[in-house]
């Protein structure tokens, strides 16, 4: 169970990527960063699974018992939250440029806007 | 140095001066007669020398133009000073001018004194043939000191000193002492290489007669024409006397003297009675084939 | 002390309270930023005093929690500073944006406040995820300062910058994950307990940090976006971009490589190296000035990533030797971008435009001696300390690559300052100046000079220099605006002052050649009084290169011989570059010089290995490599005499330069190169020296230079170039004397510099006197002189009667000694080459006399004046010399032989009064003038008596196959007068050398342009170079 995840992620990851690299509009590169960025969470998530493990929610009788060493880890679950909005932010960002770009050359092709190169 | 080496110098000055322009008057006449005419009578140069300083008018192009002359009769009585002339077995000896045992270097480097100022004295005069002629002047100059060079340093190796009194001092006792026989690499160079200090024919480029006249002198006539023949002459000895000195073992008399420098005249006017002019490439080529061959051959021989 | 969290405070609190600011108040909003940043800056600035001052450094923790619970921020040493720097340029960079952000509103301004903020975190922090998350806050900020200011091209480098960047922290989150998976913590402290790399997984997890990080620093190739946002954006972006974001990145890695461990040493190192030789080498081919500034960014990054990966051995000095590149980068850097953004020209060929404001060319040429590691700026003595330590640990192939990329970057930012200085600047429009741009460009200048200053303090070494000259140099530097004459007075004063001062403290033989620099200097200074106006600049520089020269007479240490051979090649180049046609030459010169210098570093940092001191005497022992170490030494030295092979800078060099400015670089520089010759051949132990074929290959080359010198020289038309020539071949007879290491050998090799300095400097300053007077370099445009010049001719005339070595004058001394020290060493073939040159010498010495002064006098110079009295008082001054050298040899010969014998013992001149005896021969020089001055008068007089009245005729009075000419231009014989010799010795003609340079240089040129073109300007293209980046480290590093 736990594999999937992490595989789902990587696949996404990937699938992102190979989007990024090869698709001209750069709506769909967005789209692809999108993935790319969701797939990472995915991961990030799936690495604090522990098996059987419970939510990090603790209080006093749980203290008591075992429970401590069962919970899942709470820190990647943390960070994901931030990742996510940074992601969100950066998605953003993206789409005001390709608004900005699409304006200027009336194209989304990314080919079109090589004007510095070398 | 005492008044009677000064006046022997002066002496032995006068015979170089006279013996020059007797030598030049023969070379004129072999040349005649080998054209199939009289030629001259031998005393052509006393009279044209005496006609020369004799004229009532002269003209100046400045005062570098009037220097000319006084610099390439320095230039010749220099170096005559610092030759020793006839070997008597006393370094400070009667006919040893002012040699001071005569330093080679000096020699060698003395010479371009009189064609220097010459050059510069021409070149006020402002005639382009004169110009021409010390262009050529100067490149095939260049071309002879190389195995020139190499066949003094051999010489200087072989007998480990530049004194050129001491050169002679060492060929002394007949003539297989010679450097001739004992250095033939060295004296193979210098022979031909002598062929273009003299200057004769087929290296006459500076004087060229029928291209620039005569080269750098063309603008100079009278009392200059006149030092300047002088110092033709004398330097014309002195080369002989040099070539004498290094390579056939010097003199012991002036009788001897005379012979030699007769001979090795006659060797550059031979060579220049058989081959017509080359021109300034053909002529610099020359000396870098087997001259310098021989001349490089003779620092090897040496140096191990 | 205020806890440095309250960074965040006032860069958040800052940016809230800007969303309160009305629209239209832009003022004040600005206002708000600056004081921001400002505030900031006292902050951290604070807290860097307090921590030099000894005060401990404070961790931060946030909400009370120990990591890995919280983040925590480190405020160090190193943090006080970089975060300072940080706030400090974001305080210029802000006044410089001033009116730029104020146009594009409150959101820009506060974009970038949150911009200076989170480089603080950056630096300051202690968590890898805190570190993505202010990371990422710095990309954003950049791409959305881009994106809310600019249009155009820079929004499409913006959204590839946007791309790349949001890749490459996807790297960096999903390492951080793995990180914290394998290690349970997030904090870089506990990652380094853990020694993340051991752990199985983690060395993928910590695989994946570095490289995001190196990536994010720019690291070559996979570097396209960030160029394109360098050379895209505004510059003031640019700069903060070059000199912020990249300082706290590299403080990033540098926190992250001690968490790496020690084996990532090695890799940063090498990728380092790639990085600096690589973007160095691809920008030789840029035109655009912020690209190549982009490109020469992300080389000095590289290079401070190769420190980085030497910290291990570089040990305490590592902080010293960043920090020196660091700095010198980040304030030129930003002073060039910004500069870029008040020129506003693309093209680094139109740049000549800055030159129509002085002062901006003095900011200018300030940047760039800085980016290269000139004096005295901290980048010299960072990269002098790097270099020394890091030969004297044998890591010699690593100082190659790194000078390799040095001189490569010097390469192009020459070229771009050349095109500055020099470049036709007529039809370009002026530019305007804003005093918020023109300010932080002249605060980082002087902070340049100022932290120059005290990084050489710092070390023994370099607070052993001697600072005077420079400060006298800025001083006339600051009374520029003074008349010639006043400039020229307090010169001259000046030099005479300092000489009169040091000499007592000079052995003999720096004595000699101080007093060549030092007397030589103030007798051409002399000439300087014949300039009229201001002659600006010209003080300045010329009084660097004096600087420079005694400094090297003066050192006592390697360091400080090395900073004075520095100095003189920047004052000498901005000397030469002065002159009319003089760019290409500039640039060679500079090439050449630099080329040199780094291989004199490598050999003083080879004769540094295994020592504890610096002293100048280190060279005498060299135990490291010795072949190789002497051989670079005089390699070094030699680009400074223009031995054959790398002689191709000085024909143009000098043959260009100013009148008086050719005697200073001809007559006295290259007798820098030849002092620095005699250590070396000093060092290698004199009589006894152990390494015989360096000098003799050394022989050869001098005897080869001569002849080619010479022979070059016959065949000039341009009268300064034909003495350019000359001194190379006259450099040749002294590296071939210097090379025979035996007593006469030695004493003719010092007559000749005695002598060369002597005529060189007459036959230079008046060939250039007369330059003045007829305009025009070309010899056959001038003749028949010595009418309208006698003085001029007569100085001429005993110039070349000396440079001959006819006697009696006192080149003959040379010629003598000569002859007699190849007798006696063997030599005879180098010998009778250099003989040779002599002869071909003469070609050209009388080819300067009869073209320029006989012959046929021109129409248009029938009215040319006498040369200057200002050149004819050191030109007569120096022919005095000249006489008196030649009447008494002894007095300048016996000295030197004495002093000569302290490294050379046996074979020396035996004297008797004037008399000089060797083993082969002797040499009366009084006696030799004597009897030819006698002579000479009996034979004048014997003339003068002969011919009482000589009729003066006119000029065209010659008979002339039957015509009598009217035209000097057809009478007088000047152009390709040795037309026959040229026939006959073409074939040594051929510039076999420049072909071979052209070659190199177009081979890397053309290589450059083959390589850049994987920048091909497609975003998706930098994502598949950053995805190969991470492939290729992944299997050269972990192995696949």
């Amino acid at each position: 169970m736990e594999y999937i995840t992490i595989t789902t992620g990587f696949l996404i990851i990937l699938a992102g990527l190979w989007a990024i690299m090869t698709r001209k509009n750069i709506i769909r590169i967005i789209i692809g960063f999108s993935l790319f960025d969701t797939g990472i969470h995915i991961v990030m998530v799936s690495m604090a699974y522990v098996k059987g493990g419970v939510a990090p929610i603790l209080d006093k009788n749980e203290l008591l018992t075992d429970t401590a060493n069962k919970i899942v880890d709470p820190v990647p679950q943390a960070l994901v939250l931030t990742a996510i909005v940074i992601g969100l932010g950066v998605t953003a960002l993206m789409l005001a440029y390709a608004m900005k770009l699409h304006s200027e050359k009336k194209s989304l092709d990314i080919e079109s806007f090589k004007d510095l190169k070398w | 140095m005492t008044i009677a080496k000064l006046g022997y110098t002066l002496l032995g000055l006068f015979i170089v001066w006279n013996w020059g322009f007797l030598m030049g008057a023969t070379f004129r006449k072999i040349g005649a007669r080998l054209a199939g005419r009289y030629g001259i009578p031998f005393y052509q140069p006393w009279i044209n020398f005496f006609k020369n300083i004799g004229v009532r008018t002269t003209i100046t192009h400045g005062v570098m133009y009037y220097l000319g002359p006084v610099f390439r009769l320095t230039g010749g009585i220099g170096l005559f000073f610092f030759m020793p002339m006839v070997f008597t077995g006393d370094p400070n000896g009667h006919w040893t001018n002012f040699s001071f045992e005569g330093d080679l270097i000096l020699i060698l480097y003395f010479q371009l004194f009189g064609m220097l100022g010459m050059a510069l004295g021409a070149g006020e005069g402002g005639h382009p043939y004169s110009a021409m002629g010390i262009a050529r002047g100067l490149a095939q100059h260049a071309a002879v000191e190389l195995p020139l060079t190499l066949a003094f340093l051999s010489i200087a190796i072989q007998y480990d000193t530049f004194s050129v009194y001491k050169i002679v001092e060492a060929q002394q006792g007949g003539f297989q002492n010679w450097v001739l026989f004992t250095n033939p690499f060295a004296s193979a160079a210098i022979i031909l290489a002598m062929l273009g200090a003299m200057g004769h024919s087929p290296f006459n480029l500076v004087k060229a007669p029928n291209e620039i006249l005569i080269g750098p002198a063309t603008e100079y006539e009278g009392t200059y024409l006149g030092f300047m023949q002088s110092a033709g002459s004398i330097l014309h000895v002195m080369e002989a006397v040099l070539f004498m000195n290094l390579v056939f073992g010097g003199a012991t008399s002036w009788a001897e003297l005379i012979v030699k420098t007769f001979l090795i005249y006659f060797w550059s006017v031979f060579v220049g009675m058989v081959f017509p002019r080359f021109k300034i490439e053909q002529s610099i080529t020359w000396f870098f084939k087997v001259p310098l061959v021989l001349g490089v051959l003779a620092i090897i021989v040496f140096s191990f | 002390m205020i806890s440095p969290i309250h960074i965040l405070t006032i860069g958040l609190g800052g940016a809230f309270a800007l969303g309160f600011v009305p629209k239209k108040a832009k003022d004040a909003a600005a206002v708000i930023m600056l004081a921001a940043i400002a505030l900031m800056g006292v902050l951290t600035g604070s807290w860097l005093i307090g921590l030099i001052n000894g005060d401990s450094a404070q961790q931060v923790f946030t909400a009370g929690f120990k990591p890995p619970f919280s983040i925590n921020l480190l405020m160090g040493l190193n943090e006080g500073a970089l975060t300072t720097a940080v706030n400090f340029i974001g305080l210029l960079g802000g006044i410089y944006l001033y009116k730029y952000l104020k146009e594009a509103g409150n959101h820009a301004i506060m974009v970038f406040l949150i911009f200076i903020m989170g480089l603080n975190v950056v630096i300051m922090t202690r968590d890898i995820f805190n570190l993505f998350v202010f990371l990422e806050i710095v990309s954003i900020a950049t791409a959305g300062l881009v994106i809310l200011t600019e249009t155009g091209k820079a929004v499409q480098a913006g959204f590839k910058y946007m791309l790349a960047t949001g890749v490459i922290s996807g790297v960096l989150l999903i390492g951080i994950i793995f990180a914290y998976y394998y290690s349970g913590t997030l904090n870089i402290d506990g990652l380094t307990q853990a020694h993340i790399g051991a752990l199985r997984g983690g060395s993928v997890a910590l695989l994946m940090i570095m490289v995001s990080i190196l990536l994010e620093l720019k690291t070559f190739p996979a570097n396209g976006w960030g160029l394109d946002v360098y050379e895209g954006a505004n510059a003031g972006i640019g700069a903060m971009l070059s000199a912020a974001t990249a300082t706290g990145m590299y403080y990033v890695l540098y926190k992250l490589l001690v968490m790496a461990g020690p084996e990532w040493n090695y890799w940063i190192a090498l990728i380092g190296a790639v990085s600096f030789i690589g973007s160095n080498v691809l920008a030789l081919k840029q035109r655009s000035a912020q690209r190549l500034l982009g490109y020469s960014s992300i080389g000095q990054i590289g290079l401070l990533m190769i420190i980085l990966g030497f910290k291990d051995i570089l040990g305490d000095n590592t902080p010293y030797v960043a920090f020196g590149i660091l700095f010198s980068h980040y304030f030129a850097k930003a002073g060039l971008f910004w500069l870029a953004g008040i020129v506003k020209q693309s093209d680094i060929a139109n740049w000549a435009v800055i030159r129509k404001k002085p002062y901006f060319l003095f900011l200018m040429g300030t940047f760039i001696f800085a980016l290269i590691g000139f004096p005295p700026f901290p980048s010299f003595f960072a990269k002098w300390e790097l270099v020394m330590e890091l030969v004297n640990t044998g890591n010699l192939p690593w100082v190659v690559a790194i000078l390799f990329g040095s001189m490569m970057e010097a390469v192009y930012l020459f070229r771009w300052f050349g095109y500055a200085i020099k470049g036709e600047n007529e039809n370009i429009e002026d530019f305007k100046i804003e005093w918020n741009k023109i300010l932080p460009v002249g605060i980082v200048a002087i902070a340049l000079y100022v932290t120059g200053y005290f990084t050489a303090q710092h070390t023994e070494a370099g607070a052993a220099i001697n600072w005077i000259p420079l400060f006298f140099v800025a001083a006339i530097f600051i009374l520029d605006f003074l008349p010639v004459f006043v400039k020229n007075t307090i010169a001259i004063i000046g030099m005479a002052l300092y000489f009169y001062n040091i000499y007592p403290d000079l052995d003999n033989m720096r004595l000699v050649f101080e007093a060549i620099f030092m007397i030589g200097g103030i007798l051409t200074l002399i000439a300087g009084y014949a300039y009229k106006g201001k002659r600006t600049g010209f003080y300045p520089v010329a009084l660097l290169m004096y600087a420079g020269l005694t400094a090297i007479i003066e050192a006592q240490t390697t360091l400080q011989f090395f900073f004075g051979w520095e100095l003189m090649t920047a004052g000498s180049y901005f000397l030469i570059i002065r002159g009319k046609r003089s760019m290409p030459h500039g640039l060679s010169y500079m090439l050449f010089s630099v080329g040199g210098a780094y291989a004199l570093l490598i050999g003083l940092g080879m004769a540094f290995a295994g020592q504890d001191s610096l002293g100048m005497e280190i060279i005498n022992t060299i135990s490291y490599l010795p072949y190789w170490a002497y051989g670079l030494l005089i390699v070094g030295f030699l680009t400074k005499t223009a031995a054959l092979g790398l002689h191709i800078w000085l024909p143009g060099a000098h043959g260009e330069a100013e009148s008086d400015v050719s005697p200073m670089v001809s007559a006295i520089l290259l007798k820098a190169g030849v002092f620095g010759i005699v250590l070396t051949l000093i060092g290698m132990g004199g009589e006894s020296n152990s390494y015989p074929w360096l000098p003799y290959a050394l022989g050869w080359l001098g005897a080869i230079t001569a002849f080619s010198g010479n022979l070059m020289a016959v065949f000039q038309e341009d009268a300064k170039r034909l003495l350019a020539y000359s001194s190379i071949g006259q450099l040749g007879y002294i590296v071939l004397g210097m090379a025979m290491m035996t007593h006469l050998g030695w004493l003719g090799g010092f007559s000749y510099v005695v002598n060369h300095f002597l005529y060189k400097a007459v036959l230079f300053l008046t060939i250039g006197a007369v330059v003045l007077r007829v305009k025009t370099h070309n010899m056959y445009e001038m003749g028949g002189l010595i009418k309208r010049m006698p003085l001029a001719f007569i100085a001429v005339m005993i110039g070349i009667i000396a440079l001959s070595g006819v006697p009696p004058l006192s080149g003959f001394a040379g010629k003598w000694l000569f002859y007699n020290a190849i007798l006696e060493k063997g030599w005879y073939l180098q010998g009778a080459i250099m003989f040779f040159s002599g002869g071909i010498a003469f070609m050209y010495l009388w080819r300067l006399i009869h073209t320029v002064f006989l012959g046929q006098l021109k129409d248009n110079h029938r009215n040319v004046k006498e040369i200057s009295i200002w050149f004819l008082i050191p030109i007569y001054l120096l022919l005095a010399g000249i006489m008196v050298y030649s009447v008494k040899p002894q007095w300048v010969l016996q000295p030197l032989g004495d002093m000569i014998a302290q490294w050379f013992p046996d074979g020396q001149l035996t004297w008797d009064g004037g008399t000089a005896f060797t083993k082969y021969g002797h040499w009366a020089g009084t006696a030799v003038a004597v009897t030819i001055i006698v002579a000479f008068l009996v034979v004048l007089a014997l003339l003068l008596i002969s011919t009482r009245k000589a009729h003066k005729v006119k000029q065209f009075d010659i008979t002339y196959s039957g015509e009598r000419p009217e035209r000097p231009e057809t009478t007088h014989v000047a152009y390709n007068v040795f037309e026959g010799l040229y026939k006959a010795m073409w074939i040594a003609t051929i510039p076999l050398v420049e072909t071979w340079w052209n070659k190199v240089t177009d081979f890397l040129h053309d290589t450059a342009d083959i390589v850049r073109r994987i920048y091909n300007g497609n975003g998706q293209t930098y994502i598949i170079h950053i995805v190969l980046f991470i492939i290729v480290t992944y299997f050269v590093i972990i192995g696949g």
